[in-house]
């Protein structure tokens, strides 16, 4: 493979618009829609010149070709880029700040938090709520918490970990006093204060695997992305979702997004839509089949579980 | 309808800003440096003022200093829009009084975020 991009060979063969489109669908579920020409070969020909390849055709060929399994991640992640900014989701980020965090505090008091952005893109989320907990240190007083950004690996992924923004970036729903609190200038871009960074880690993981290995969180901020999936593929992510919040811990998805028919263990907080709280679970004892009384009928008790499960 | 005043010295820029924030549905007028703005702010108060920083006759620090204490000086939602980056002149900017603050250059989502941060939009 060649150094030099073939920049007039950054041009895609119709048929592995299709092709690309069924992939994204198969791997992440996600639906591209079927205007995206432009946007994939912009975010295709970045990835081929990342890896080394000649051209957009080459890269496209290798991966239909050999079907290796790391650039096919590659190249969904980067075609499921989306353009994000700081504090984008202003209602999420509101009810973080007013209903979710006061009451966390309320139950935990001097414990320990954690908080999840799932399906961080480039970590302006994730910073986001670094920044907002900062800001609310005084009234969480006591309150440690820990915040982690989960996406599929990526070029974005990466970014979010730098956390190097561009002047673009930090300009677009980032007020200045916060800009100049939370970020250092470094050549022509930004970069993300220690005192922000430190409280958040970045992991990548597939978002529909089984997400057993991250534990489970007081709070899953989940914005933006809904919409793009497929039926059977939100079905998957919010089930995913389910396993992730403590009970009694918090689902907040973004500015307009709900769950519909199904809740999936959830059960909306107050009239509001769009954030949820996990419903306790209630074990049922196994039935002893000796535990029979004079008119025949087994009976038990539902027992319910301890209320410690934001312990 | 709400009004706006671009203070630039550069035309080019009083152009492209008049027109992201005609998109946005502000009335604007133009001042070409400092002193001209506080004589159109003397005569009629803008809503939002975008004011660059460095300018002949009167900068926009000079002038933001001064609108802060002209009657009703204190009702304009300042926004610098600027070259300069340095993180000590943006906090004197903002102790001068100014509200938000835009680096150059900019583009109209900028423009229109940084507006919708000081409640304008």
């Amino acid at each position: 493979m060649s150094a030099e991009f073939e920049h007039s060979a950054s041009s895609l063969a119709p048929t592995y618009y299709d092709a690309l489109r069924r992939l994204t669908l198969e791997l992440a579920g996600v639906n591209l829609g079927a205007n995206h020409a432009f946007l994939i070969e912009t975010r295709l020909a970045r990835l081929a010149r990342r890896e080394g390849f000649k051209s957009l055709d080459a890269m496209v060929n290798e991966l239909f070709q050999t079907g290796g399994s790391r650039l096919a991640v590659q190249v969904v992640s980067a075609l499921m880029e989306r353009d994000t900014h700081f504090f984008k989701d202003k209602s999420s980020f509101k009810r973080l700040r007013e209903v979710v965090l006061p009451d966390l505090h309320r139950k935990r008091g001097g414990g320990r938090v954690r908080l999840l952005s799932f399906g961080c893109a480039s970590g302006q989320e994730a910073y986001g709520m670094a920044m907002t907990v900062h800001d609310m240190r005084k009234q969480l007083d006591g309150l440690k918490i820990d915040i982690v950004g989960v996406d599929y690996p990526s070029q974005a992924l990466d970014r979010a970990r730098a956390g190097r923004y561009t002047h673009f970036d930090v300009q677009r729903g980032l007020p200045i006093k916060s800009l100049i609190e939370h970020f250092d200038p470094v050549d022509s871009d930004w970069v993300i204060k220690d005192h922000i960074r430190n409280r958040v880690e970045f992991r990548d993981i597939h978002l529909l695997s089984k997400l057993d290995s991250l534990d489970q969180f007081h709070a899953v901020m989940f914005c933006g992305s809904l919409p793009h999936y497929s039926a059977p593929a939100r079905v998957r992510v919010l089930r995913g979702l389910a396993g992730l919040v403590k009970e009694h811990g918090y689902l907040i998805l973004g500015d307009g997004e709900h769950l519909n028919q199904m809740n999936f263990g959830f059960d909306r907080v107050g009239r509001e839509t769009g954030i949820y709280t996990k419903r306790e679970i209630i074990i049922e004892p196994e039935i002893d089949p000796s535990l029979k009384v004079s008119n025949g009928r087994t009976t038990f008790e539902k027992t319910k579980k301890k209320r410690s499960s934001l312990n | 309808m709400k009004t706006c005043l671009i203070v630039d010295d550069s035309r080019m820029i009083r152009r492209v800003a008049g027109r992201i924030l005609k998109d946005l549905g502000f009335e604007t007028s133009e001042a070409i440096n400092g002193q001209d703005a506080l004589d159109k702010c003397l005569v009629d108060m803008p809503h939002a003022i975008l004011v660059d920083w460095a300018m002949p006759v009167m900068d926009g620090y000079d002038f933001v200093k001064q609108l802060r204490l002209l009657p009703g000086g204190d009702k304009p939602t300042v926004v610098f829009c600027t070259s300069v980056r340095d993180v000590e002149r943006i906090v004197e900017a903002l102790a001068a009084g100014a509200d938000e603050y835009i680096m150059k250059p900019f583009d109209s989502d900028i423009i229109e975020s940084k507006f919708a941060l000081a409640g304008l939009v």
